[in-house]
Formats: structure tokens, sequence, C-alpha cells
């Protein structure tokens, strides 16, 4: 122990372990994404936007759905980022193999029809993945990366909180007071 | 000996390393604070809204600060990042909301003063350890929605004991003189919008009429968001039956969230003071300052300073002259003070007016 | 390591365990409450409509915690899995002080007298147990009051026919205004010749016990109450008995198992802490009341020399007749806006439809449902619209305010076969063996839910509804929320495992009070019940081992 610290060269460590803290934080990450790559988040998008299309309101995309995918990925859905792996990948094949190009460049219609037969293929159970949490994306709480600005509630006519008082009592008022003894 | 000395070196390398390593970070600010994929949705906000112009470390402190939270929580924050346990999103802690404060003032003093002479500025002990109101009323988790939403727990971490008989104390003592209503409150610093000065003028909009500005936002303690002013809800008040007639003026919105009526809707409900009678249809506006909350002269907005009957409006039977008038000055009505209708006189002098 | 004797240590702060607690602390008793959660708080779910007790897609937050307590479920297909808490099959109600009823929706039911004794009344169908109670419903009668006094309840039920005698009205009015839902459900209801009613709720409508009244916002089942207004055994029984000094509470404890001595009499518990230290907690009296799922398998993994298969199993009953609620109804889309964005929501009821369904076994209340969030419509969906896509997306503007639904829990026809049973691999975090959960519906149950669903839909159309879809149950294992009768309560001990008075058959001083023990469920959200015969058990309990005492 004694040898360790004397043998330790000074600069070398403090070096190092100003690297190892700064690290983190200095390498400007090359996607925008967490877990997902450019190109996964690209055809993600193109699919969840199928799912939830953009019209008077925000679609998926614009509602933030892949970004709430890609946040939760890191965390809750940590167990199924091998699936979107392969989801994502057994989609651009089939686009692949049908169409001549990665999904995301296929019209919206093409995408919309190739989705529905993924949907029915092998690839179901992952099919159901996505649409959950795209629905959970687009429906759910701002807090979590999805609903941007609340463009589902907004959509639906829901205030993000409603207007609400409370009654004045005073636990003084005899009326106020229960039966537990 | 030496290896004291030693190890005395290693930790204050690492000491000052954290420093060091936020400079490092905000080196090339402001774009680089969004180098860490937490901070991109802040930082991309911030670079649309109406404080672009204002660099980060004007509002957040930087690398060079003697605030030792600040240090801990960039520290906290690499070791959780490393740790891949990256929050979903990063948000101020309710230290960091008081913090803010005095740095608002720096561009905002006017603003600010008005605020520190008005009762929003009211601190957590007056509002959590008033011995009536404790002994008489059940505090709860809601009680922080309107009265210290940016308090980062619920009423149990908050006040000790939770029951009517006292006596009571903040676990944390330093929450005593913190504001329960800062800024942050109705203002999201980062919400979208142009630079005011250059929007007022571009619009021609006089420096004098009110603007809705674009940071108007209420921190929903219950959501963690701050939400615009333009997607709150403008409740519709009923007395009675009847609908009452409301100001359109969306900044109301954000007053209703907390003096709002009961699920009922009734005016005078709840802590409603949607006004009925002869201010009806008015916004909070019209005679409250936005700030300050005082109406001190409000009255001369509209009224000449004497009335149709010859009295002076300011000193009138109501809650504006005196606070234990039976006239609420939210709901007077004529009938009030006229309970067998308007005189004859008065009314036929009305008709020759017009 | 051992801790002083108390009298009783009971097992689960939920809806029965604290007011046991409570009863016994006000015969004088030193308890001991044992709670695997934590005391949980509003603060601790907000207004997450994605991480709370009804959609805990993103965790459960009131428990328990999401890593570390799993349960293995086998699916109709045979498929094993092992599932997390937040995880569909979990069949999750909660684990903290309180329990369910931190974040319930609050109905406060009474069984009707029918429900305590269905064998007799309606013969037992092939392929199911069922039986009656050995209790009636005059025997909880004074309890369900007390219950309905000492935590508070609202509502009205006096235009309910079909109620059993009550001596005493509810404590508070239901909550005003009723809400858009109840005036349009209301007069269809009286239109086709049904008796709607005010749906009781422990839910403070006026203020009560020093707290205040319920303020209508959306954010109700599934969440703790901002405004404490939601009455459960956290705020109510359990401050009360604190305050006399004679209870102590323990939480984060998960107990291992219940400890027997060489004459078969329970000596009390051993459990773990927070830390994870074991603990021996010597008891005169040991009150199980852990939920049906988790009392189950506590009483499985107690197993001795003298109970090698677990305690109150010499016969095999113990984690048997599984069952909850089984959800049927109908929506219905209107064409004004009926979304009136006023909490919570359910407020009118019949109970028309409980029994006296022609060739059925009984049959459940129909209420409307709780006030939605946008994310808990995403299912409600007739099945020609698509599951995805433009025309969704139209359907889910367009019907979103539009929208009623009636539901209701379907009483079943307990299994034999739907049961608990200890995992032979999976262990918890404690490396205790974890619930194995298995067994279908009985058919005749779906039958009868799946015509529950058809009055709803009858009950939506003449209300006006334009178009209305059907919600059908599939067969899988029931349990959920409502999870009961794993520990029957029976007068027999070859065919229950506890007696009338909830007291183990084989050992003296051992209790189940919670759902476990009731034999059938009711047509109706069970808590009250639970509460009423933890009032009555609680006092057996009391006169039972006075003298023992000492």
């Amino acid at each position: 122990m004694l040898t360790g610290v004397k043998s330790l060269n000074r600069r070398n460590f403090l070096v190092t372990a100003a690297a190892a803290g700064t690290a983190a934080c200095t390498g400007r990450p090359e996607t925008p994404w967490r877990t997902l790559t450019a190109d996964e988040a690209t055809t993600l998008e193109a699919w969840c936007e199928c799912l939830i299309p953009e019209d008077s309101d925000p679609g998926a995309k614009r509602a933030g759905v892949v970004r709430y995918i890609d946040i939760q990925l890191t965390r809750k859905f940590k167990r199924h980022r091998k699936a979107y792996s392969q989801a994502i990948n057994a989609l651009d094949k089939l686009a692949y193999a049908q169409n001549r190009g990665p999904f995301a460049a296929l019209s919206f219609d093409e995408r919309s029809l190739l989705l529905a037969s993924f949907e029915k293929s092998e690839n179901s159970k992952a099919f159901n993945m996505v649409l959950d949490h795209t629905l959970q994306g687009y429906f759910g709480s701002p807090r979590h990366g999805g609903n941007k600005d609340y463009a589902s509630w907004r959509m639906l006519g829901v205030p993000p909180i409603p207007v609400r008082g409370r009654l004045q009592y005073s636990l003084l008022d005899p009326e106020s007071n229960g039966g537990i003894s | 000996m030496k290896i004291a000395v030693i190890l005395g070196l290693i930790l204050f390398a690492a000491f000052l390393m954290v420093p060091a390593a936020s400079f490092v970070y905000e080196s090339g600010a402001p774009g680089a604070c969004a180098r860490c994929h937490e901070m991109a949705v802040p930082v991309d906000q911030w670079a649309g809204s109406a404080h672009r112009g204002v660099t980060c470390a004007k509002c957040h402190g930087d690398a060079l600060t003697t605030d030792a939270q600040f240090h801990m929580t960039n520290a906290r924050r690499v070791v959780e990042h490393n740790f891949g346990q990256v929050a979903e999103r990063a948000q101020l802690r309710p230290g960091d909301v008081f913090a803010i404060l005095q740095r608002c003032q720096n561009c905002h003093p006017q603003e600010y003063a008005s605020w520190a002479a008005g009762p929003h500025s009211v601190k957590y002990e007056p509002l959590f350890l008033d011995k009536k109101h404790n002994s008489e009323r059940h505090l709860m988790d809601d009680c922080l929605r309107c009265h210290g939403m940016h308090y980062a727990g619920g009423i149990r971490d908050l006040v000790t004991p939770l029951n009517n008989q006292g006596p009571w104390s903040f676990r944390d003592a330093s929450m005593a003189d913190k504001p329960a209503i800062p800024c942050l409150t109705c203002h999201a610093i980062h919400a979208h919008g142009n630079p005011l000065k250059g929007h007022v003028r571009k619009a021609g909009i006089s420096r004098k009429e009110d603007v809705m500005t674009p940071s108007l936002a209420f921190w929903d303690r219950r959501a963690r968001e701050s939400v615009s002013v333009a997607l709150l809800p403008l409740p519709a008040v009923h007395e009675g039956e009847r609908p009452v007639k409301m100001s359109p003026d969306q900044r109301q919105a954000l007053c209703y969230q907390c003096h709002a009526p009961l699920g009922n809707t009734q005016v005078r409900s709840g802590d409603d003071r949607t006004p009925v009678g002869v201010h009806e249809g008015l916004s909070c506006f019209a005679c409250h300052d936005k700030h300050k909350q005082s109406t001190r002269a409000s009255c001369a907005n509209c009224h000449p300073k004497m009335s149709n009957c010859e009295r002076d409006v300011e000193t009138m039977d109501t809650t504006f002259f005196n606070k234990n008038s039976g006239h609420n000055v939210h709901f007077v009505k004529c009938a009030d003070c006229h309970p067998k209708g308007i005189p004859a006189k008065k009314a036929k002098l009305e008709r020759a007016r017009q | 390591m051992p801790l002083p004797m108390v009298d009783a240590v009971v097992i689960g702060a939920g809806a029965g365990g604290p007011i046991v607690a409570h009863e016994l602390v006000r015969a004088g008793w030193r308890v001991v409450l044992l709670e695997r959660g934590k005391w949980n708080t509003p603060w601790d779910c907000l207004k997450d409509d994605l991480r709370n007790q009804r959609n805990p897609n993103l965790g459960n937050p009131f428990g328990p915690e999401d890593e570390g307590n799993p349960r293995v479920i086998v699916g109709m297909d045979g498929k094993v899995s092992v599932v997390a808490p937040y995880e569909g099959g979990y069949n999750n109600n909660a684990a903290c002080v309180g329990g369910g009823t931190l974040s319930y929706g609050a109905m406060a039911w009474r069984f009707q007298p029918t429900d305590f004794r269905m064998a007799s009344k309606y013969g037992v169908p092939e392929g199911s147990t069922l039986a009656d109670w050995p209790i009636s419903y005059d025997d909880l009668e004074p309890y369900y009051e007390k219950a309905e006094w000492e935590l508070g309840v609202s509502g009205d039920v006096s235009n309910d026919p079909f109620k059993g005698p009550r001596k005493k009205a509810l404590p508070m009015p239901p909550v005003s205004p009723q809400g858009r839902e109840f005036e349009i459900l209301d007069k269809a209801a009286r239109k086709l010749g049904l008796h709607p009613f005010h749906i009781p709720m422990l839910r403070n409508s006026v203020p009560y016990n020093g707290r205040p009244a319920c303020m209508r916002c959306r954010w109700c089942v599934g969440f703790a109450c901002e405004v404490d207004a939601k009455n459960g055994t956290q705020n109510t029984v359990l401050p009360v008995a604190l305050k006399t000094g004679l209870l102590e509470l323990r939480t984060e404890c998960m107990t291992r198992e219940i400890m027997v001595d060489e004459h078969g009499r329970a000596s009390g518990v051993r459990y773990f802490d927070r830390e994870g230290h074991t603990w021996e907690q010597p008891a005169r009296v040991v009150i199980v009341s852990g939920g049906a799922i988790e009392s189950a398998r506590l009483l499985l993994n107690s197993a001795t020399k003298t109970f090698p298969n677990g305690l109150g199993n010499r016969y095999d009953w113990v984690g048997r007749n599984l069952q909850g609620h089984t959800y049927t109804g109908a929506w219905g889309l209107f064409d004004e806006i009926v979304y009136d964005d006023i909490g919570p929501g359910a407020t009118v009821a019949i109970s028309d439809f409980n029994h006296g369904n022609p060739g059925m076994r009984g049959g459940g209340a129909l209420c409307n449902e709780f006030i939605r969030l946008p994310y808990q419509f995403v299912g409600a969906r007739p099945p020609e619209v698509p599951r995805w896509g433009q025309a969704y997306k139209d359907w889910v503007r367009q019907a979103y305010r539009r929208t009623i639904s009636v539901m209701g829990p379907t009483q079943e026809m307990p299994v034999f076969d739907s049961r608990i049973q200890l995992d032979p691999q999976v262990r918890d975090k404690y490396g205790i063996p974890v619930a194995r959960i298995s067994g279908p519906k009985h058919p005749h149950t779906l039958e009868i839910s799946n015509l529950q669903a058809k009055h709803a839909e009858d009950w939506l159309k003449a209300a006006g509804a334009t178009k209305t879809w059907l919600k059908l149950s599939g067969q899988g294992t029931s349990g959920g929320q409502h999870q009961a009768g794993t520990c029957r309560m029976g007068n027999d001990a070859q065919t229950s495992v506890v007696d009338a008075n909830c007291r183990v058959h084989d050992l003296e001083n051992v209790y189940v009070v919670d759902a476990s023990v009731n034999v059938t469920n009711g047509g109706f959200n069970p808590v009250l019940t639970i509460m009423a015969n933890a009032y009555r058990v609680g006092e057996k309990i009391a006169q039972a081992h006075a003298r023992a005492r000492g």
C-alpha cells in the first residue's frame, strides 16, 4: 500500500483524473439521441409518425414520441434495447426487400402499407411494443420527454391543469369533526 | 507524514477538479452546455426564448462561484452520468430557484422591488408555522401547490409535526426565510418567445400597454413543468346558474391557478374573486399591479373621482376603503347600497346625461 | 436477534392490518405492525400518468419496488414467465403503509346478504368451489357501520332497494355537483326502471375527521390524494393507534416466516429490516394481513416439521380459490360533450343486476368509470376502429370527451386450481421463494360477466349513446387489486384455512385478516368488507386472548 502511493506519478495521476472527470461532458455527442443511432432514430420516427400522423394536430414525430422512447431506453425500457435494434433492423430489411430503400425514404402510404404487413408478421410482438410506447409518449405526461407542450392534450381539449380551488374549513367547527375515537 | 501530505495533495487536487471540470464544460458556452444529453432540452428551449441573449452563467452561476451546492450538484451529475443514471432531464433544485431570484433582480430591479413589496413575496415561515392556521387547519401536500410550489418534497418533508397541536417547525430550518412564491412561479425563463424589447418595438405596441410577456407560465409542482399561460384554462365561473361575464385577458389564467373557484365553479367559492356586480368583466390586471398586487390609485383608471351619486369612489363603503367592510369590492353590486333600487332622481339624471 | 415480547404482531399495513392493530391497541395490547413498503405520500407519485398504481408503465410508485420482487405467472397456454411489479400479470395491489387504500378509487361497498350465501342460493356449478360464508351479512353489519363512520364514507344508498338492512345512514352526503355523467346516466336508468344511486366512497365530500373535502381533481384512482380527502387506513385508524404509544409501526420490514414452537403454537415472526438484517419478533398472537397473494405465500413459506406443507395447509387449501373480479362493461359514444373534467368521476351505480339474472349465479354492480386521463383512453376503441394511423387519431380526437364507460365487478365462481404456490426456483431479493400464480377463471364467471356487459350497453343506449361497444374479459387468472379467497374462511377444517373468526384452523394464535378469507368476493369492490371484517376479528382476538395476555 505504502509503495503503491509512493510510486504513483503525481502529475500523471492528476491528468488522468481530470480527464476522467471531464470526459463525460467534453465529447460532443454524435447524435442528439441517448441510445438510438441517428439511423435508428430516423427509421423509428418514420415508424411512429405512421402510427400517429401529423394533421391539424401534431403527429408522433412533432410530439417528441421518439425522444420519449430514447430517454426511457436508458431507464425503465433498458430491457427493450435489443428488441428495438432488432425491430428497426427488421423493418428496414423488409423495406429494402420490398421497395429497395430504407423505410424512412418511403412515402407515407408505402410506409403504412409496409407496417400493416409488419404488424401481422412474426414481428407482431415488436410492433405492439412500439405501438404501446408510442401511445405512452404521445398521450402521457410531458415530463418523460414526449407529448411536447401537451400536444395531445390540446388536441383533446383537456387543459394541462384544471382550475380548482378548495373549500376553506376550520377544525374548530364542530360540523367538521367526524366519528373516530 | 509524507503520506499525509501526498494524500492531502490528492484530495486537494480532486477537490479542485470539480470547478475545473465545470470550467472546461462551460468553456464553449452556451452550446457546450448541451453536450450532456440531459441538458439538451433546456438549452434548446433557452435558445428560442426571450432570454436567449442572457448567457447561462448569468442565471446559473459559473465555475468561479463559491456556492458549494453548485459544485456539489455538478459533481453529482458527472458521477451519475458516468454510471449511466442519466436523469430524464436536468431540473433546477429548490436552492437554484432561490438563487436565481437574486439574479433576476440584476436585470429587473423594478419588477423585483414591486414583488418584494407585495404579498407574493411572502416567506415560508409565516405560511407554514402559523399557530392559528395550523391548529385550525390540516396541513397537506396541496398547500404546496400555491404556497411553496418549488419545494422539492411533500408536506411531511417540510413541516413537523403534522398535527393540530404543534409546536411546528421546519425539518430544514433554512426554509423559514425562503420566498414561497418566487419569480419562477409565474415566469419560465426558457419559455419560447422573442426578446421583449425588440418585440415591443417591432409590433408597434406602446410601452405603456401591457403585453403578455412570453415568459408567463405557471410552475405546476405535480407535473414538474412550467405550463405556458397560453395553455392554462380560464374557468367558466357561474353565479348560481348564470354564467359570469369574464374578461378575456388570458394573463388571468395564472391568477386562477391559485385564486380558484371550487369544482362547482361558483363565484366567491374557494378562493375565487372573479368580479361580479359593478366590476363584472374586469380583468384582475385592471386593478391589481402584476408584481405588487396592490390596487393603489387603480380606481382612477376608469372612474372619475366622484361617482354618479357625487361620492368619492375610493372612500365608498367597500373593502377597497376598509378591509372589514361588508361589501367586497370584487362582488359589490348597486343593490348592496341601494336595496330599494337606484334612487329615482339620480336615475333620471342618468337618463338625461345619456 | 430476538426482540422484547409483544402481545401481537400484525403483518401488513394495508386495508385490514391497521384496523386490527387499532382494535387491539384500543383493548390495551402492545402491538407491532410490520410493513414491507414505505410510508409513501403524494410526493412519491405526483401527477404522473405513466407511473402510478393504475398505469405503472414506468414503475410502481407505491410498491413493491420494481426490482427484486418478482412473481411467476403461468399463462393459459402453460407458458411460465417471471414478471416485475410494473408488468402485466403481476396482479399487484400495493406495498406501502395504507396498502391499496392510499391510492385506490375508494368505493366503499357493503356486500349484499345473498353474497354471503351464494352456494345455498344458486347451487354449486361444476368445477367450482362455490360455498357459503360461515358468517352472515348480519354478523358484519355493525362492523360495516363502524368502518363507514370511523374512516368516513360519503354517498347515498337510500335509493338502492337491493342493499342489506342498515341501521345508520352514511356519515357524509355524496359529492356535489355530481357531474354530467351522473345526470345522463341517472335519468337513463330511471327510464329503464332501474334504481340508480350515489356510489358510497371512502372519500370526504365535506370536511370530516379533521381533513378537508375532495377538491374534484382528475388524479384520483392510482394516485395518493393531495388534499388527504381520500380515507385510507394510513390517515385514519393508523395515526390514532400510533398516538396511543402502544403500537409500533416498522416500515420496510419484510416478514420471512411465522415461527412455530414445539407445541404447534406461533411464537412470533422472523423478518428482514431495510438493511437486510434478520430479526425475531416474539408475539403472543400473529395476524397476517398481506393481501390474498402475499398472505398465502407467507403461510406456505412458514413450513416447519409440524406443518410440512405450510401453516394451515394440512388439506392443501392455502393459496387455492384465488379470485378477484371480472370487470366487464361497455363504452358509449355520445353526440354531445360529456366529459366535464370534474373528478373523481365515478358517481352513479345500480345494483339491479347483482342477483336475479335469469340462469346466472349472481352478477355485479355497474358504475360509471372514474375520470380518465388521456393516456387511459388509448384502449377505448370500438372493434372497427384500427389501432393506429389517421383513422385512430381521428377517433380519439372525436371520442375522448364524448364517451362514457360503464363497468362493473362480476362476482366470480371460485376455482380450486386458480391458486398461489411457491415457485420452486425464483426468489425475491431477500431469498424468499416467490408466489407462482396460475389457473383459469370459471366459464360461468365469463357467462355472467358477458351478460353484465350487455346490461351496461343497454344502459348507455338508453342514455342516448349513438354507438356502443363492449369490453369483455378473457379467461386468464383473476386476482388484481381485488385479490381474494386464498385462505378461505369456513367451519370445516378440511375445506377451509381459517375458522369463522379468521383463526388458522391448526394454530391457536395465528389469524388471517384480509380478503384472503373471503369465501366469495361479492359483486362489489371488497375493501369495506375487508375493513368491517378486520373490526370484527380485532374484537374477537381481543376477547379470545384477553387472559392469555397475562
